[in-house]
């Protein structure tokens, strides 16, 4: 898949595009190519969207896990016969590897429709030109795994190899013979390879006649045999017989070619299905594996999900024992996000990147139902974007550069994520440059949602306002200072849940909190807390 | 004296349905002994496979013989039955396993890992009894803990005297022959190779524990040196080769020995029964 103008490397990133790819990646060579060339729909073709989603879905639920597995691991051995197809429509005389491939392939298709074909989704992959090139091939021999150029091909083919089985008989018969005479006028049981030792004091007489001396050494000499008259002659029949069959292979090459050359439309229109079956049944099973529904895709730029799930977390926290909590969002406009430290805020941004990237691709989204619209470009700024040590920017001066390319860029529909932008600049003018950037986001008519700690947002831009519940009570600190305890601690205080407020709520102290949780000494924390009541 | 019905019967005697023929060097008639044990193989009327692991070896084979080559190398004519596709790639393309259907000269080509070797003699002894392979001294590994069999090839083509070449190839021998680790005695495990520097310091600590590596391969000691420090340190391993035979080529461009006093010393210091091809004869 390839994100284009929908996202920059950094956003892609942060949103888990990657994953994403990984996730619905095809598994045949048919299908890889068709899947690098997959790219977001765009605004103004939700319907399509949509359709691809529902279905992803009604494919995912009509043929179930076992069957797509099935039919996968028959596309995953699959060959890549779109090469030789090329080859040969191009006139070229296919070599015996290519046939092969082609007769797997042919195989593979068959198995495939009878193994998709008894749902309303199988429309059969074989055509004429796969059976033809199908029953053409059969003729290699009965194991489909396998291929030979056999003499069932071609009569003419048949008798040439006969009469030359029978000249090469001829031919070892009449070296036989030699060799035998040579062995037993030497005084030994053979004559192994084309040169031998005879030691000279063993050497009875004079060496035997067809047996040449290629070196002499003081004590023995190394010789070869040489052709005699009968076995040149022999030798010249097989070499005649050997011709005709080369030749009579090379014609069955070509008409098996031509076979496939005047079959060339629809074995390309056969490798075509397959390649689209493979996307879909990746994207499908991907659709299943990880409880994932349609969404409803609706002209307007709207980014609204019940119980959706950022998967390439929900993966990690799985691994840890742990569980992701499903999120509730619906955004129509621009809105503030506030919470606690390690409430979820950056991830709730992530959630709804990843199911917009979902939904532009036509893919199913992790959630139970969503209604999402498309966007041209979708974009994260702030914390998260891959970091760049060193240069002449500090990091402030880096995210304003990345606000001004983002703001520079012809995206009538754009959707912004930005977590904690100005966040290291003071509080006064942090919060004054959060309220000009949802002006302007609005003034675009942008979908996006800002995170900060700051408080007084919201309703200086008019803008919606969400929060974190956050802690429902104070977590109680582990006993092991090891850190995935106290992940797990927070966990169990923490409520993700995110509502949308009225007015500027006061933020939050859970900060302070989470120091004593992550095992910052208590004299630290009550300094701390005596601070804050100052 | 039918030298390649005797090599067959060794290796069979020793259980190993694969022989791989590992030379001292170039030219010490490793393609002649392996041509040996083919042909009497076949007339023997085992189903027989052969591979090679040296680039480009063209190879008369007869029919119904499982061979291991390139996509691009093989021939058009004549034409063969191709069993299955590797997922090995060499130069010359993927490799792939076929079979001859008439004889004819074909090309082998090997892939190019250890892991490689393994794979492809595991595969073709799925279609024959005998797998035959030119192997590589250092390629070896791949039969480590198998059922493999193991002809040393040695010839005055790698070595300026007789004395020379005795002695390397007793070096190898005893290198390749190193036995299995006994699990209940005292060891210090080798984590790769065992080198010349690790051996030197073993010896002058007097280590008397067995010294374990994972196969003989990883013992990178040769010559005077191999023969020393393995005479003097209990060197074992965990997965271990087994030498069944020696062959001799007493002929090279450049220099000959004479053949029988030359099987006869090849014979004597690696204790192995050892063959002259070229004469048809076994050392006394």
């Amino acid at each position: 898949m390839r994100a284009l103008d929908l996202l920059d490397a950094s956003s892609a990133d942060v949103l888990g595009f990657e994953w994403l790819c990984n996730a619905v990646a095809p598994v045949s060579p048919y299908g890889e190519r068709l899947f690098s060339e997959l790219v977001p729909f765009q605004p103004g073709s939700e319907s399509s969207a949509e359709a691809r989603a529902r279905k992803v879905a009604a494919t995912a639920a009509e043929l179930g896990e076992e069957r797509i597995d099935g039919v996968r691991a028959v596309l995953r051995a699959m060959p890549d016969a779109a090469s030789a197809i090329a080859r040969a429509s191009m006139g070229d005389v296919l070599d015996d590897p290519s046939f092969l491939e082609l007769r797997r392939f042919c195989a593979a298709i068959e198995r495939i429709d009878g193994l998709v074909s008894p749902s309303s989704r199988g429309v059969p992959i074989a055509n004429d030109g796969v059976r033809v090139l199908d029953e053409a091939l059969a003729i290699a021999g009965n194991d489909e795994r396998s291929f030979y150029l056999a003499d069932a091909f071609d009569a003419d083919l048949q008798i040439a190899r006969e009469r030359l089985a029978r000249e090469q008989a001829e031919l070892d018969a009449s070296r036989g013979r030699e060799s035998a005479r040579a062995a037993q006028q030497l005084g030994r049981d053979e004559i192994a390879g084309s040169e031998f030792i005879v030691m000279r004091a063993e050497l009875p007489g004079p060496l035997p006649a067809g047996v040449r001396v290629v070196r002499e050494a003081p004590t023995y000499l190394l010789c070869a045999l040489e052709y005699g008259e009968a076995t040149l002659a022999a030798l010249a029949r097989r070499d005649e017989a050997a011709t005709a069959v080369a030749q009579a292979e090379a014609r069955v090459r070509a008409q098996l070619s031509a076979t496939v050359r005047e079959r060339a439309a629809e074995l390309g229109a056969a490798a075509a299905a397959l390649a689209e079956l493979d996307v879909l049944l990746a994207a499908a099973r991907f659709s299943q594996r990880y409880e994932c529904a349609p969404a409803s895709v609706p002209a307007e730029p709207v980014l609204a999900f019940e119980k959706a799930r950022f998967l390439p977390l929900a993966g990690e926290l799985e691994v840890a024992g742990r569980r992701f909590v499903p999120l509730d969002i619906d955004l129509h406009d621009t809105a503030v996000l506030t919470g606690p430290n390690m409430g979820g805020k950056s991830v709730s941004l992530q959630t709804c990147g990843f199911v917009a990237l979902c939904v532009a691709f036509g893919l199913p989204v992790p959630a139970i139902g969503a209604r999402v619209g498309l966007f041209d470009h979708v974009a994260w700024l702030g914390l998260g974007r891959e970091a760049q040590i060193g240069g002449l920017l500090s990091s402030f001066a880096r995210e304003v550069l990345e606000l001004r390319a983002i703001l520079a860029r012809r995206a009538p529909r754009l959707l912004i994520f930005v977590d904690e932008f100005a966040r290291t600049t003071t509080p006064h003018e942090g919060r004054a440059l959060l309220v000009a950037l949802l002006a302007r986001l609005r003034q675009r008519g942008a979908c996006g949602m800002v995170a900060t700690h700051l408080a007084g947002i919201a309703s200086v831009a008019g803008t919606r306002h969400f929060a974190v519940r956050g802690l429902r009570d104070m977590p109680a600190r582990p006993q092991t200072a090891e850190i995935p305890a106290a992940l797990a601690a927070l966990a169990q205080a923490m409520d993700y849940t995110i509502e949308e407020v009225h007015g500027d709520e006061a933020p939050r102290a859970d900060a302070v909190a989470l120091t004593a949780l992550l095992g910052i000494d208590d004299d630290f924390v009550e300094a701390a807390y005596r601070a804050l009541a100052q | 004296m039918r030298v390649g019905f005797e090599l067959l019967d060794l290796a069979r005697a020793a259980g190993a349905s694969s022989i791989f023929v590992v030379g001292t060097g170039r030219d010490v008639g490793k393609t002649t002994a392996l041509r040996a044990i083919y042909d009497a193989a076949r007339g023997a009327g085992l189903s027989t496979a052969i591979a090679s692991l040296n680039p480009e070896h063209r190879l008369w084979l007869y029919p119904q013989t499982a061979f291991v080559t390139a996509r691009n190398a093989l021939p058009s004519f004549p034409a063969a039955e191709i069993l299955d596709f590797t997922r090995l790639q060499s130069p010359t393309g993927r490799l792939l396993y076929a079979r001859t259907a008439s004889s004819g000269r074909y090309e082998l080509v090997g892939p190019p890992t250890a892991s490689g070797v393994r794979e492809i003699v595991a595969e073709l002894s799925r279609f024959s009894e005998a797998v035959i392979v030119d192997g590589a001294v250092d390629r070896v590994a791949a039969l480590a803990g198998s059922n493999g069999a193991i002809v040393v090839a040695a010839g005055a083509a790698s070595a300026k005297t007789m004395q020379e070449a005795v002695d390397e190839v007793a070096a190898l021998v005893t290198r390749l022959s190193v036995p299995r680790a006994d699990p209940h005695a005292p060891a210090i495990e080798i984590q790769g190779a065992l080198t010349s520097a690790q051996a030197v310091a073993l010896l002058a600590a007097g280590e008397r524990r067995q010294i374990v590596v994972r196969d003989p391969t990883q013992i990178a000691l040769s010559g005077n040196a191999a023969t020393g420090a393995l005479g003097r340190l209990a060197v074992r391993c965990l997965r271990p080769l087994r030498v069944i035979a020696a062959t001799v080529a007493s002929i090279s461009p450049e220099r000959a020995f004479e053949p029988r006093a030359f099987a006869r010393a090849v014979a004597d210091s690696t204790g192995l029964p050892t063959f002259d091809v070229y004469a048809g004869t076994r050392a006394a």
